[in-house]
């Protein structure tokens, strides 16, 4: 492949901040507490459920010490902000050694790594964690008891290990925190565990994940032979020669094995960040409690891969098709995600996809050199995800688990829906990038730039560019029709609350579909309470959804701040550029090695991000007119819109988009049917082969057995006989040998 | 006349007839005896007469034992027939006891009525 | 090695004892037991006139013969008879004849001594257990032969392993022992002693004479009897009241009141008997044996009577078969009684 790297440099922002590598410092002791105050969250919860409390009490806890854990998380980016890049030590984890040299020692120890990274990563997972354990205190109220715990549980351990990911000084603790956030995403996913469909979605994601976690520790370990050492301030030290070889041109004097570990490293990302061919996981993810795929499945868990390259963007510059191929595989996962997004009437799946979709955007951000716009980026989607995500948790749990689009019209006016419908509208603008006073503007925008202004990368960007007007088109479609329109709902099937996500279950639109045998009486206590709303009329949120709906309306708003406080992303920016996936970019060397003649590529002739902040706001109220015209114009009923008229011109496409153009059923064909035939095939083999072996085995003694037992006659006589004559015929034998 | 003083005739100047036999005639007689103890065992199915045959065997041994000691001056040859005088005055004690045991329990002396060891 | 007999002779001979024995076995109905054992014997009878016309000038001793055919005879006898009493006695017979051989082989003491503990205690004991073992005929029956008595089991087999194994005991033992005359006989006359004396010390043992050191009284006696003791003399004394012999010389010092020593020599009839011999043999050289085998026979005491004393379970069927046989002889005898 073309080294493209080398002039993607060239065309970097080259900001000030990007100073030369600066050695991280001593960090302080108390943003140990950032990780730890979960793992006491975790501990507690799981007294709880030792003691089989039947109370919110868990909720309660890990709310206070998630908060206490965000607070400990502001302190510790001051700290940052005043003192650059720090380690806290915590403890002595892994340390072998086998000599002295270089190399000669596997240290891993469980310290922090805090840089500015890391602290604008962690702000949004324990700020978010905590407000959505308040949303999911009154969320998951109907399984008060066991569950209860267990979910509380579970979610304090996945902000530890989300914790131990991002702040990890060293990428064996990293992938410590990689699994843990795998076992949570299982444990949550699988929470409604006596639901098929949850078991097999939750078994689904784990297996996906396997595929990219086998290829992250494969980097791992490659990172230990090559650089001789885990830890990033190590390894960041070691790359920098190759560093200086791309500024001034000799890519090729790279050596291929540093080359292969960003690879490595990136199908991990695919995997965890649900991108092309791994992204199958993700929507069938929504079969766990809402607040758990706003949490895990939107906000944090699954911008872990943007974090582990954004991280190790060393790693991946150094690399001449690492970053191509991350762009071109973000970009493609965006688009497709989106084009299935169009045609899904579930409508949490369609904010899985779009997440699948942002989730590219970010990637392709990554890989042309955006890192402050696909930081940026992750950081406005996970506030205004977060909050579409609770904002349809609200409404499914009004209305008793209803999430078909047709059969919800009108939400926002009915009484108490209010703040729903506000959060709901803020977060479809973000989303769909409404010009100017959305924080979601502003960080896509700064990507589709980035993308633009690279000559080699254009088409990216245009790739980015559709996709925009396709996610504001869908975005609006399930705003306009669930929340405006004529009043017209009707009630989910189910228990709300305890199947709350059998909706989720993505091909049945009917809403009629759904699994038997769920419907009553196994959780108890949640009868009195669905009693007068179930089948009847929706209820309206409680203080706590609305008032995590309220956070974070006016946080999405609020992180306009931080973003535009400054040119270049402003706080955001500074935040991304004194880390790691900045300093090294070092694109002065680039300047100097290739001259000024490279200048930013421009679009038909502008400058590339001043064009792209009028054409994306252009495409953003298209696509939002689009929807407007289709789904809102004259609609008079929840189930018909204009739209229905145009499928019949869309032909096959419309439906094979609805069925998620079939990528499960080529996966079940290329992957899952002959690996059932191999197993098939050895199961031949095992049960004839093998175990005719193993039976030969006990056969021939058997057998044996079964000649000589005539033998055995039990008679006295025959056993003399047998004696006299081995007698004789050792005696014949001596005499035959004597003589 | 003693035939320990015939023997020593036998050897102040008797005729030729009455020259002391050979070891070779001894192991033979002592040869053919066990052999025919060991045919006895072998074929007769009364437990008395087969241990009966184990004594002629141990007869058949005590001629070869003490054959051996007197044609190589070695009274150990004796020494030994005492010794496996005594073990078959035990294995007579046991086995003729065994034997009365198992004639009570199936009233028959025939060897081939226990089978329990039937593989 | 040069066998003395020729080894084919001496498996055609085999081959016919085994035809004869194999006839001679007890068979249900008729059978030609008197033509096989005219075969053993005759087979028995070559192999013996092999072995005398290998060496016809120097025919052994004919009580060698008389005895060995007794004793053949017998043991053939036991294992053909069908009757177990008359087999026990045969093998009195054999016993007595093997005691004859063993005076033959001047083992007077083992000769008794077999005689004495097998025909006369275990011989007694096996007739006792035949007696116990064997029904009684009830009244008015004639008395019938059991038929594991009258039917040998597997002849053919048993008598080719049999016969297979005498071919090849005797080849090996004619292959390393010729036709060698016995050692002389130590306690007869003084050239046979002094013969034997230098064939046990080539053999690097004691002299035989040596004993007689051990046995104080005996000399003591002798030397009296012969009043061949000077007067005032007495023996010296080694530790353990042993004598001063000089077992080459045939002396025995003495000493006078003045501690002054001279040898003695000793009566030339003083003879250390086989049985002495065997006696020093037993007790001085193996005593450790004797122990066991008094261990060996206290346990064989021990459990003769254990097994003796214990109760059987007869089963249902031997049980009323028992009780029918007891009714039926109080029945016949009240009916007598009446």
């Amino acid at each position: 492949m073309q080294s493209i790297v080398g002039p993607l440099l060239a065309m970097a922002d080259t900001p000030a901040a990007a100073a030369e590598y600066v050695a991280p410092g001593v960090g302080p002791a108390y943003a140990l507490l950032v990780p730890v105050l979960p793992l006491i969250a975790f501990v507690l919860c799981a007294v709880c459920a030792a003691m089989r409390v039947k109370s919110k009490l868990p909720a309660w806890i890990t709310v206070g010490l998630l908060a206490c854990s965000f607070g400990v998380t502001l302190a510790a980016t001051m700290a940052v902000r005043a003192g650059g890049p720090m380690i806290s030590h915590g403890f002595e984890w892994i340390n072998f050694s086998w000599g002295d040299g270089p190399g000669q020692a596997f240290v891993a120890d469980f310290s922090l790594y805090l840089d500015s990274l890391t602290c604008l990563w962690m702000l949004f997972v324990t700020g978010l964690a905590t407000l959505i354990a308040l949303y999911a205190s009154e969320y998951m109220s109907h399984d008060v008891g066991q569950g209860y715990n267990r979910f509380f549980a579970a979610f304090s351990l996945f902000v530890f290990s989300m914790a131990c990911l991002v702040m990890a000084d060293n990428l064996v603790l990293l992938y410590l925190g990689w699994e843990g956030v795998g076992l949570c995403s299982y444990l949550l996913i699988g929470y409604f565990y006596k639901k098929p469909s949850a078991v097999a979605a939750a078994k689904k994601a784990f297996i996906v994940n396997r595929i990219g976690d086998l290829f992250l520790a494969l980097g791992i370990m490659l990172c230990f032979v090559h650089f001789g050492s885990v830890e990033y301030k190590t390894i960041f030290e070691q790359a920098r020669p190759y560093m200086e070889l791309l500024t001034q041109g000799r890519i090729a004097e790279i050596p291929a094995i540093a080359q292969i570990i960003p690879l490595l490293l990136m199908v991990g990302a695919f995997g965890k960040s649900a991108q092309l061919p791994l992204y199958v996981w993700l929507p069938d993810a929504m079969e766990g409690p809402t607040p758990v795929s706003a949490l895990i499945h939107a906000a944090t868990m699954v911008t872990a891969g943007v974090f582990l390259i954004a991280r190790a963007y060393p790693l991946f510059l150094i690399s001449e098709s690492a970053l191509p191929i991350v762009g071109w595989v973000g970009a493609l996962t965006a688009l497709l995600a989106a084009t299935i997004g169009m045609a899904q009437f579930d409508i949490k799946r369609i904010m899985a996809y779009s997440t699948v979709s942002q989730l590219g955007y970010m990637f392709a951000g990554l890989a042309v050199l955006g890192s402050t716009a696909a930081a940026a980026h992750v950081f406005t989607h996970a506030f205004f995800k977060a909050m579409l995500f609770l904002s349809c948790g609200a409404v499914m749990h009004g209305f008793a688990g209803q999430l078909d689009l047709r059969k919800l019209s009108g939400v926002g006016s009915m009484p108490g829906w209010r703040i729903v419908s506000i959060a709901m509208l803020i977060g479809c603008l973000n989303l769909a990038g409404f010009p100017v006073i959305t924080a979601g503007f502003w960080s896509k925008d700064m990507i589709l730039g980035d993308a633009f202004a690279n000559p080699s990368l254009q088409a990216i960007g245009w790739i980015l560019l559709l996709t925009a007007g396709l996610t504001a088109y869908y975005t609006f479609r399930v705003y306009f029709r669930v929340f405006a329109g004529p009043q017209q709902y009707e009630m989910g099937d189910e228990h709300h609350g305890t199947h709350d996500d059998a909706h989720a279950h993505g091909d049945h639109h009917g809403g009629h579909g759904h699994e038997p045998g769920h419907g009553g009486g196994h959780d108890k206590h949640d009868d009195h309470h669905d009693h007068d709303d179930h089948h009847d009329t929706p209820h309206a949120p409680g203080w706590a959804i609305n008032t995590v709906l309220a956070v974070l309306a006016v946080a999405s708003f609020a992180i306009l701040i931080p973003l535009k406080s400054g040119p270049d992303a402003g706080w955001v920016g500074s935040m991304v550029s004194g880390s790691s996936a900045r300093t090294i970019g070092d694109a002065a060397y680039l300047h100097s090695a290739h001259g000024a003649g490279h200048a930013h590529a421009t679009f038909f002739g502008f400058d590339a991000h001043k064009a792209m902040l009028v054409v994306s706001s252009i495409v953003g109220l298209v696509g939002i007119g689009v929807a407007y015209w289709l789904h809102r114009a004259g609609r008079t009923t929840a189930a018909t819109a204009r739209a229905d008229a145009l499928l019949p011109a869309a032909g096959p496409l419309a439906r094979w988009a609805q069925n998620k153009w079939y990528v499960d059923e080529l996966y079940d064909a290329i992957v899952r049917k002959p690996l059932l035939i191999l197993s098939h095939l050895f199961h031949v083999i095992d049960r004839y082969l093998v175990d005719g072996l193993v039976d030969l085995l006990g056969w021939a003694p058997r057998g044996a057995g079964r000649t000589l037992r005539p033998s055995q006659s039990g008679q006295l006589h025959g056993y003399a006989l047998g004696m006299a004559g081995g007698i004789v015929a050792f005696l014949v034998i001596v005499l035959l040998v004597i003589t | 006349m003693s035939l320990m003083n015939a023997a020593y005739l036998a050897q102040t100047g008797y005729p030729e007839l009455m020259a002391a036999p050979t070891l070779a005639h001894y192991l033979l007689v002592s040869a053919l005896m066990f052999g025919i103890g060991l045919i006895g065992f072998l074929t007769r199915r009364n437990l008395i007469i087969m241990f009966l045959c184990t004594e002629l065997m141990f007869q058949a041994a005590g001629i070869a034992l003490v054959a051996f000691g007197r044609y190589h001056l070695d009274f150990t040859g004796q020494t030994f027939v005492i010794f496996v005088l005594t073990v078959a005055a035990a294995e007579a004690a046991m086995a003729l006891a065994l034997v009365v045991l198992l004639f009570r329990s199936k009233e028959s002396l025939d060897a081939q009525e226990w089978t329990e060891l039937k593989g | 090695m040069e066998q003395i007999i020729n080894p084919y002779i001496l498996y055609g001979l085999c081959a016919i004892g085994a035809v004869g024995v194999c006839l001679a076995l007890p068979r249900r109905g008729r059978s030609p037991q008197i033509v096989g054992a005219l075969l053993a014997a005759l087979a028995g009878a070559g192999a013996l006139a092999a072995l005398a016309l290998k060496n016809p000038t120097d025919l052994p001793n004919i009580y060698f013969y008389i005895f060995s055919a007794i004793g053949l005879g017998a043991a053939l006898r036991v294992i053909t008879h069908p009757r177990p009493v008359y087999a026990a006695l045969y093998f009195v017979l054999t016993v007595i004849a093997t005691g004859g051989l063993f005076l033959v082989l001047s083992a007077e003491f083992m000769a008794l001594a077999m005689i004495i503990v097998y025909a006369g205690a275990i011989l007694i004991t096996y007739l006792f257990v035949i007696m116990l073992a064997t029904q009684a005929p009830k009244e008015g029956e004639v008395e019938t032969l059991t038929g594991y008595d009258t039917q040998a089991r597997e002849p053919i087999a048993a008598t080719v392993v049999g016969f297979v194994l005498v071919g090849v005991l005797t080849s090996l033992m004619f292959t390393s022992v010729q036709g060698e005359p016995p050692a002389p006989n130590l306690q007869l006359g003084a050239g046979e002693r002094a013969a034997g004396a230098g064939l046990a010390v080539k053999r690097g043992g004691d002299h035989p004479d040596a004993l007689l050191a051990e046995m104080p009284r005996r000399v003591e006696r002798a030397v009296r009897d012969a009043e061949i003791m000077p007067e005032g003399h007495t023996f010296r004394r080694l530790e353990g009241g042993r004598l001063e012999i000089d077992p080459q010389a045939r002396t025995v010092t003495v000493v006078d009141a003045s501690g002054a020593a001279r040898q003695l020599p000793l009566p030339d009839d003083l003879v250390v008997t086989n049985t002495e011999r065997v006696g020093f043999n037993l007790l001085r050289d193996h005593p450790g044996a004797i122990e066991i085998a008094g261990v060996i026979l206290l346990m064989a005491m021990l459990g003769a009577v254990v097994l003796s004393r214990k109760q059987v379970q007869i089963d249902e069927e031997a049980k009323l078969h028992q009780q029918q046989r007891l009714a039926g002889s109080s029945a016949g005898r009240t009916g007598g009684a009446a």
